[in-house]
């Protein structure tokens, strides 16, 4: 669309390039989960953000398959508007787990930001993603709610909130002109409006947390590129390189 | 503009015949089309009994422009389905061009699925449909079944095991 600002345009790409890519980590894990629902749960959900990055990339470019891989693989580093959270790599089950639901509980906040959006596709698509992200919030509330009560799990699941806290406070990092994107109704406040809510839901699920002594990582913005984004890019843009025209 | 919507998402074989118009013939046909596209999953189920189809808009030139539901947005089966919507409207005579949009309102829900779909959806591919909070019944016997994971073989749906002959039921839900 290209009636959209130039401020919209970069709050709806920083949530787009935040979806794609929590997609796309979530789908690496497709056959090596420790076991099959969790193979099966992060496929679907892996699936339903791709999906959403699908529809953002579309109001931004229009419905056309090669405008919207254009957008989605072949943007240069410095273009991306990720944050580091959904750009590192994780090896540990565990990690993995806590990031899920710190990024789920977050995107549900984010979701609502949009949902009175004076661009109507936004606002329509928001209705969709909240209600597909109760299944998210479930399936990682349920696996939490079994394993916090084992001694070695529960260990295992705050040493990784404690490592992964100061990047998830980067997802909140504004995008370049929120404050337009604000005033144009195009969302309904920045995304560090909805960092309260979501440290009460971490306070919630984790225990108390002492925030005011966790900073935000300042290297986990939108505006650098996590040390794991290069070699992921070429992972996931590995087909495309071989034939730009291929369709599955 | 001319074109004419149509929101149904059953066939219209009860309607009247006499002194139908052309564009109500083509429309008809148009509806046909779509109704004859089978979902990838479950061959024999009509996309349209599952309440994919939304609209059919028909303009003077013949240009047909279709609105589907999509399940789930990431759904991977949307590009399968949308092409095989294209060529079965494009076949129908009368038809010049066809377009398939992927519509993001309304959101698709089980409620959507008509009645003789559930049926076989039951007795053909042993999967029920979750309508409110209500335990979805066991295709087989009847007794509720109980739900073993959230997220089963596709993104509609999970798993269950019937809790009295412990049959595994695929339940699709919203």
């Amino acid at each position: 669309m290209s009636d959209l600002s130039p401020a919209a345009r970069e709050v709806i790409l920083a949530f787009a390039d935040d979806e794609h890519l929590m997609g796309q980590q979530h789908t690496e894990w497709i056959g090596v989960a420790p076991f099959l629902e969790e193979d099966l749960a992060f496929a679907s959900i892996g699936q339903d953000e791709l999906g959403h990055a699908a529809l953002l990339f579309e109001v931004l470019v229009g419905g056309d398959d090669a405008a919207i891989d254009a957008i989605a693989f072949f943007r240069d580093a410095d273009e991306w508007r990720s944050c580091a959270l959904v750009e590192c790599t994780l090896e540990d089950w565990g990690d993995t787990l806590v990031r899920h639901w710190l990024y789920d509980s977050a995107e549900e906040l984010r979701w609502q930001l949009f949902a009175g959006s004076s661009v109507q596709a936004l606002a329509d698509i928001a209705v969709r993603a909240e209600s597909e992200e109760r299944f998210h919030r479930r399936h990682g509330d349920a696996l939490l709610d079994a394993l916090l009560t084992v001694d070695d799990a529960a260990g295992r699941l705050q040493t990784a909130l404690g490592r992964l806290l100061p990047m998830a406070l980067a997802m909140f990092d504004g995008a370049a002109g929120e404050a337009d994107a604000v005033s144009e109704g195009v969302i309904s406040g920045p995304f560090a409006s909805c960092a309260d809510a979501w440290k009460q839901r971490v306070d919630d699920r984790f225990g108390a947390q002492d925030w005011a002594s966790i900073d935000a990582d300042p290297s986990a913005g939108r505006t650098t590129r996590h040390a794991d984004f290069a070699p992921m890019l070429d992972r996931i843009r590995e087909v495309l390189d071989l034939d730009r025209s291929a369709v599955w | 503009m001319g074109a004419r919507r149509t929101r149904r998402t059953r066939p219209l074989a009860g309607e009247p015949d006499n002194g139908v118009s052309r564009h109500q013939e083509l429309e008809l046909a148009v509806h046909q089309a779509v109704a004859s596209v089978d979902d990838p999953e479950y061959p024999g189920v009509s996309i349209v009994d599952l309440g994919l189809l939304e609209a059919i808009e028909i303009d003077e030139s013949g240009a047909v422009a279709i609105g589907l539901v999509p399940t789930f947005s990431g759904c991977p089966a949307l590009a399968v389905i949308a092409a095989d919507v294209s060529q079965a409207v494009d076949a129908v005579e009368g038809v010049r061009t066809t377009s398939v949009t992927w519509l993001t309102s309304p959101a698709w829900t089980v409620e959507r699925i008509s009645h003789d779909a559930r049926q076989q959806l039951a007795s053909e591919f042993t999967v029920a449909v979750e309508i409110g909070r209500r335990a979805p019944s066991c295709p087989r016997c009847g007794a509720p079944t109980v739900e073993q994971s959230l997220f089963g073989p596709s993104r509609c749906r999970s798993v269950h095991r019937c809790s009295s002959c412990h049959e595994t039921v695929e339940v699709m839900r919203s």
